[in-house]
């Protein structure tokens, strides 16, 4: 559905993508997962024509995409990352003005705008002004006014930003519907977990490079770390320490105001050996986690920050 | 035609401005007309104030100088103490005080010394009743050295007061020589352009210049050219239809004179060129401000400073010399210089045609510099 191939942009001496490569399925929700200001905008406003490019190519749906390919463009929706309709305009305006752009058909316009809202769950404000929706209203609009023409690929950018929990949750399970019509999607965002939600494939960006990419299953298995155990209001020495660092499989640790944190390879029962060497040394503890490792691992293990550093 | 009929939702949500301004406006029209109405400026009158007149005198002259005073003026029978006169000319009981000296003939005609008047200070009709007393002065002075005796000289002076001065004016439109009945109503329409469309259309421009929506239209499948084509439309048919209403609007009030007038041709492109001003400079309001809440005062600051420095709302007569040069950086300044000579002369001379088509044609050229500064900053703005 996508291809970019060796997609190089920069802004003065700032290279924003740093030969960027992207392989997306037809029937896939692709997730591009970075920290703000890791190239994950600028590759969309490069894949949808609204940037030129320095080096490299980029073809959606075995075309080349380029300001003027306007039969690819009628097949993309996009949802901004901030919300990009008009204020003075109702929501049924709005839907309907967005179609419009992509459907001349009167009749087969109206039964979209009607699906979209439907779709959106904005059925009740079908009159009321944009400007006087709340924020998660507003989102749910955003998304309607660009997925209305039903498009075969939709780009998300970013379309959770400020959005309360329960807008959230709406927002996500309407984009794994869309997906299950028949859409390919391209999700941007710096929410791992939304993108470990809802994401099949997912690539890891910085520095306008893909450091990594995968199923969440292949980058997990990517890294060292199998499983963190964190022990809480624990009393340690420094031979005690030394001797949990030699324990098999443990090949990081952290002790920080009474609270440690055990980074192991993938094995089994790392947790029953921990507690084992705890109650042999007569060592009292508090409360006890064991997780497995999330994208935000992977991307300190990868890149050796926090995803939101 | 998405994109034109969105800008005719976004015209239809914000025209409640034009009902405010268009209310506005046709009151003020119809108070001047109302007000106006019956002034015949055809016709020539003299005006008669209310003096007073001191006689220390009492002699011959005094009382035949009082008789022609009275002839012209209310005469108020006054105290001679300087508190009464200061508060009757302070309340407007009087505009005028004359002083008759003791020996009258010989101290003002024979020494020639001024009479002694108190008046109300830049009063128009004082300047008018000091003509009238030297005339009177002169008349006497010289039928005395000619031989009259007093009373002869009084006589002659009356005789020659009733003979009545024919006046006519001037009369180059049928209108007496004045401007237009409609001719006013021209000279306020740039204030209604201006305002109307630069607020309508600045706050339509401002909706469709905001980054995310502009992105959107940008990833549609319609281009940029036909989009823009589609935006132009709207521009030129609010600007018509809006044109079109207000030349409704002016044969709505003042009928067949307005349309049997050998000018309409001219009022009808005047207004149209400063349609195009208006919806140039409405452009660039639209482009040059960011947010809804500036575009009141934008707008406020560009009608009315226009208006007031161009003689929309202040005759250009009346306002310095520095301001009216300045105005001649103005569209609105040409569109006025235009619409007086229109509304003042029925026949053109060769001059004033000139004069006319140098007005339209430099209104036109105001309406092209400003779409191309507004191009040019928005085109630099887009690139930012």
């Amino acid at each position: 559905m996508v291809t970019i191939t060796n997609l190089v942009k920069r802004y003065g001496n700032l290279v924003a993508l740093d030969h960027l490569n992207l392989e997306i399925k037809e029937g896939e929700i692709y997730g591009l997962l970075g920290p703000n200001g890791s190239g994950k905008t600028t590759a969309i406003n490069c894949m949808l024509a609204l940037l030129k490019y320095d080096k490299g190519s980029i073809q959606i749906m075995g075309q080349e995409m380029h300001p003027d390919s306007y039969a690819v463009k009628k097949n993309i929706g996009v949802v901004m990352q901030n919300v990009a309709v008009f204020e003075q305009m109702s929501v049924w305006e709005n839907v309907d003005y967005f179609c419009g752009l992509y459907v001349n058909d009167r009749k087969k316009r109206r039964e979209l705008v009607e699906e979209a809202i439907r779709f959106v769950e904005l059925e009740d404000y079908r009159k009321m002004r944009s400007g006087k929706l709340s924020g998660g209203l507003l989102r749910r609009l955003n998304i309607a006014c660009g997925i209305v023409h039903k498009p075969k690929l939709i780009i998300m950018d970013e379309p959770t930003v400020a959005v309360d929990p329960q807008s959230r949750n709406k927002i996500l399970e309407g984009i794994l519907e869309l997906n299950r019509q028949g859409s390919t999607i391209i999700y941007t965002s710096h929410y791992m977990e939304e993108v470990e939600q809802i994401c099949s494939r997912i690539a890891i960006m910085d520095h306008g490079r893909v450091l990594a990419s995968g199923t969440k299953e292949e980058l997990k298995s990517m890294i060292k770390t199998g499983e963190t155990v964190t022990i809480e209001a624990i009393a340690l020495d420094e031979k005690q320490l030394s001797e949990i660092r030699d324990l098999p499989h443990v090949f990081q640790i952290s002790y920080n105001e009474q609270v440690l944190k055990i980074c192991l390879s993938g094995a089994k029962h790392n947790l029953v050996r921990i507690l084992h060497y705890l109650e042999e040394n007569e060592i009292p503890f508090g409360r006890v986690f064991s997780e497995l490792p999330t994208l935000n691992d992977v991307f300190l293990e990868i890149t050796g920050k926090e995803l939101r550093d | 035609m998405t994109v034109f009929r969105g800008f005719m939702i976004l015209v239809k949500r914000n025209l409640f401005m034009f009902f405010l301004y268009f209310a506005i406006f046709m009151s003020i029209c119809i108070m001047i007309q109302v007000v106006t109405k019956g002034e015949g400026t055809s016709q020539f009158k003299e005006e008669r104030r209310s003096i007073a007149v001191l006689d220390r005198d009492g002699g011959e002259l005094a009382e035949g100088f009082i008789k022609y005073l009275g002839e012209k003026h209310h005469i108020v029978d006054i105290e001679d103490d300087k508190s009464v006169i200061q508060e009757k000319l302070f309340y407007r009981d009087i505009y005028y005080v004359v002083t008759i000296p003791e020996g009258f003939e010989t101290v003002c005609l024979e020494n020639g010394r001024k009479l002694k008047t108190t008046k109300i200070p830049g009063a128009t009709s004082a300047f008018y009743i000091d003509q009238q007393i030297d005339t009177f002065l002169n008349e006497i002075r010289v039928l005395k050295h000619a031989g009259f005796s007093t009373a002869e000289a009084l006589e002659e002076v009356k005789r020659i007061e009733e003979v009545d001065a024919e006046v006519t004016m001037i009369d180059q439109n049928g209108y007496g020589g004045q401007m237009t009945p409609y001719g006013y109503l021209f000279q306020y329409l740039p204030y209604l352009f201006l305002s109307v469309l630069c607020y309508i259309l600045g706050f339509v421009m401002i909706a469709y210049r905001k980054q995310d929506v502009r992105r959107r239209m940008l990833c549609s499948s319609i281009s940029l050219r036909k989009q823009n084509a589609q935006l132009v439309a709207g521009f030129v048919s609010v600007g018509s239809g809006f044109w079109v209403i207000c030349m409704l609007m002016s044969i709505a009030l003042y009928g067949k004179s307005f349309l049997a007038d050998g000018n309409f041709f001219y009022y009808l492109l005047n207004s149209f060129v400063m349609i195009l001003v208006a919806l140039a400079l409405s452009f660039l309001v639209g482009v040059l401000v960011e947010k809804e809440a500036v575009v009141n005062s934008v707008v406020n600051v560009i009608s009315l400073g226009m208006c007031f420095t161009c003689g929309v709302f202040v005759s250009m007569s009346v306002l310095g010399k520095g301001v009216r040069m300045a105005a001649h950086f103005l569209p609105v300044y040409w569109y006025e210089t235009v619409n007086e000579i229109i509304g003042n002369n029925a026949q053109f001379t060769a001059a004033q045609k000139a004069a006319v088509w140098q007005g339209v044609g430099i209104q036109l050229l105001f309406a092209a510099t400003i779409l191309s500064i507004g191009l040019v900053v928005s085109k630099y703005k887009e690139q930012e």
